[in-house]
């Protein structure tokens, strides 16, 4: 049995990240929308205007954590009472899933906050897997593994990004978040073919789907979540679905951040695309 | 690549991605170069690197510049904020997952710098810009119901212990820079005050808005002997020797339902019969 049925992963249809400036307006009018993902961490807080945002949030909609410190690929131990908290959060929205990036964040407790990128060889590989397990262990809720945009690439790798993924994937049981934005900004950077790495992922461990807009520096792309989908991560997107089948998608809007009726907008254009892709009830799922 | 090369690359990076020292792990010349391809598009290892740097520095001197208005403004802007910022940041890097927290150690380290531990505006500016950040999300705690209050006998409340409201902050200054921060946030541009020995409370209301008040110093006191966990009759001992047994024995009740009011009293609590 495949992953996603295996472990009764939900397709929650097309969903938006929550963000302050949209709070009012989705708690106010609860506008018509498949699901929202949460920052982890800005719900870790005992008490103040985020935990009520996210009681209010939770009984209208479902809300999936999408963390950016877990840490899986750092040389430093997992934090436990980061864990400690993400259990909690997990538990709380009784999220199906809960999900962070292939990266590592800091070293000897000093906090990048930032998703940085680690050599792909047998030796890391073998690092992440044990930090997996013991992530969803600890947490008790399959982690969705998600491709992070990078910069930088190491001579000690000896994989490509997508077969590490995927084994991880496979070794770890663990799903995969596919941001096929990251995958765009990723093969410009590095020079690799986007197409390869999208059919290079297990299509049964996609457990969801991420667009964004990113920004063009000349030499490189800069995943900085500020504007449209592009028309080529469209394009990857319509290749995602067509592997995958119905998955869980989400758009990610983070700065320069529009109103929500432009937000609306790019999430009906994502409902589009699962439609004219996956046709009938597949596509429209999370128009209502 | 074992477990070891595994830290000493991360090591090397964080070193030169925050301006670290090293720890015990120097960089040596030529070692990112090493480790680190060029891109196909004709960047090299240090302007790879430079990506993250730059996302560093401007995503943590972004966050302290939105913690820190009034110290910003007490500095004399923005350009003397960031110089001093960015020395923070380098003593200072941040630890642990929590961006909120990353200004945690500010007030204290502007006190021991050189170039500002003389200048009291900018410490009391830090000070209650940062008990406002405290503010905005430490845990909850419901109001005393007011029916809990009438219900405890007069002669009790000597020796009754009050919890007060997790948020609230209790600052002493020699500036009322509250005033300062309010006129900033509605986006004026304050004079420098003079000196004025000032109490401030500093809490958040059960909408979670964030407010600063002015408290006599007898108040003050009162409350800062409560956070301390002293009962009620002993703060207010306290707060007499401070000030005047009149001052505090006429104002406490009064004074009391406005604090209940604000929703500072979350419990009140008689001494058990073990007391």
């Amino acid at each position: 049995m495949d992953y996603r049925a295996r472990l009764r992963i939900p397709d929650l249809g097309v969903g938006v990240g929550f963000r302050g400036p949209h709070a009012s307006t989705i708690l106010r009018a609860r506008p018509a929308m498949g699901w929202f993902e949460i920052i982890s961490e800005n719900f870790f807080a005992e008490g103040g205007i985020q935990p009520a945002h996210l009681e209010s949030l939770r009984s209208t909609y479902g809300v999936v954590p999408h963390g950016v410190s877990l840490s899986i690929g750092g040389a430093d131990p997992l934090d436990e009472g980061y864990l400690a908290r993400l259990r909690t959060l997990v538990r709380r929205l009784d999220a199906p899933w809960f999900s962070d990036h292939l990266c590592w964040t800091g070293f000897g407790g000093v906090d990048l906050h930032d998703l940085l990128p680690m050599p792909y060889n047998r030796e890391t590989l073998d690092h992440v897997v044990e930090r997996v397990k013991r992530a969803q262990g600890t947490v008790g809720a399959p982690l969705a593994l998600e491709n992070a945009s990078s910069y930088m690439e190491f001579r000690q790798s000896s994989l490509p990004e997508h077969s590490f993924l995927a084994e991880v994937a496979e070794r770890a049981d663990c799903g995969i978040l596919l941001d096929v934005n990251n995958v765009f900004v990723s093969a410009y950077n590095h020079g690799f073919d986007a197409r390869t790495y999208v059919d290079g992922i297990p299509p049964d461990r996609v457990v969801q789907i991420h667009l964004a807009g990113h920004e063009d520096k000349g030499p490189y792309l800069l995943d900085t979540h500020s504007d449209h989908v592009r028309e080529e991560v469209w394009e990857l997107y319509r290749r995602a679905l067509r592997r995958c089948g119905a998955v869980s998608t989400l758009i990610e809007w983070d700065t320069n951040i529009p109103t929500w009726e432009t937000l609306e907008a790019e999430a009906a254009l994502a409902r589009s695309v699962r439609q004219e892709v996956l046709g009938g009830d597949m596509g429209s799922r999370g128009a209502v | 690549m074992t477990a070891r090369d595994l830290r000493h690359l991360q090591s090397m990076l964080a070193q030169l991605i925050a301006g670290q020292q090293p720890r015990g792990e120097p960089t040596r010349e030529g070692e990112l170069e090493r480790l680190v391809k060029p891109s196909a598009r004709g960047m090299d290892p240090q302007a790879r690197l430079a990506v993250y740097r730059e996302q560093f520095w401007t995503r943590h001197l972004e966050n302290l510049r939105d913690d820190f208005p009034t110290l910003i403004w007490a500095m004399g802007g923005s350009a003397p904020f960031r110089a001093f910022a960015t020395e923070y940041l380098i003593a200072r890097p941040p630890r642990g997952w929590d961006l909120q927290r990353l200004g945690d150690r500010l007030p204290e380290h502007l006190a021991a710098t050189p170039r500002w531990n003389s200048d009291r505006l900018a410490k009391d500016a830090a000070r209650l810009d940062w008990a406002f950040m405290e503010a905005f999300d430490c845990a909850d705690a419901a109001p005393v119901d007011p029916t809990v209050l009438a219900s405890i006998p007069e002669d009790v409340w000597p020796s009754a212990t009050v919890t007060l409201h997790p948020s609230l902050r209790l600052l002493e200054m020699d500036h009322p820079v509250h005033l300062a921060r309010s006129e900033l946030s509605e986006g004026r541009t304050p004079e420098r005050p003079p000196m004025l020995r000032t109490f401030v409370a500093v809490w958040r209301d059960r909408s979670c808005t964030r407010h600063a008040c002015p408290l006599e110093p007898a108040a003050f006191a009162i409350l800062a002997g409560l956070n301390a966990g002293l009962g009620l009759g002993v703060a207010c001992e306290s707060a007499m020797r401070r000030t005047s047994r009149e001052s505090v024995e006429t104002s406490v009740g009064a004074w009391f339902q406005d604090w209940s009011a604000r929703g500072w009293i979350s419990a009140v609590t008689p001494p058990s019969h073990d007391d």
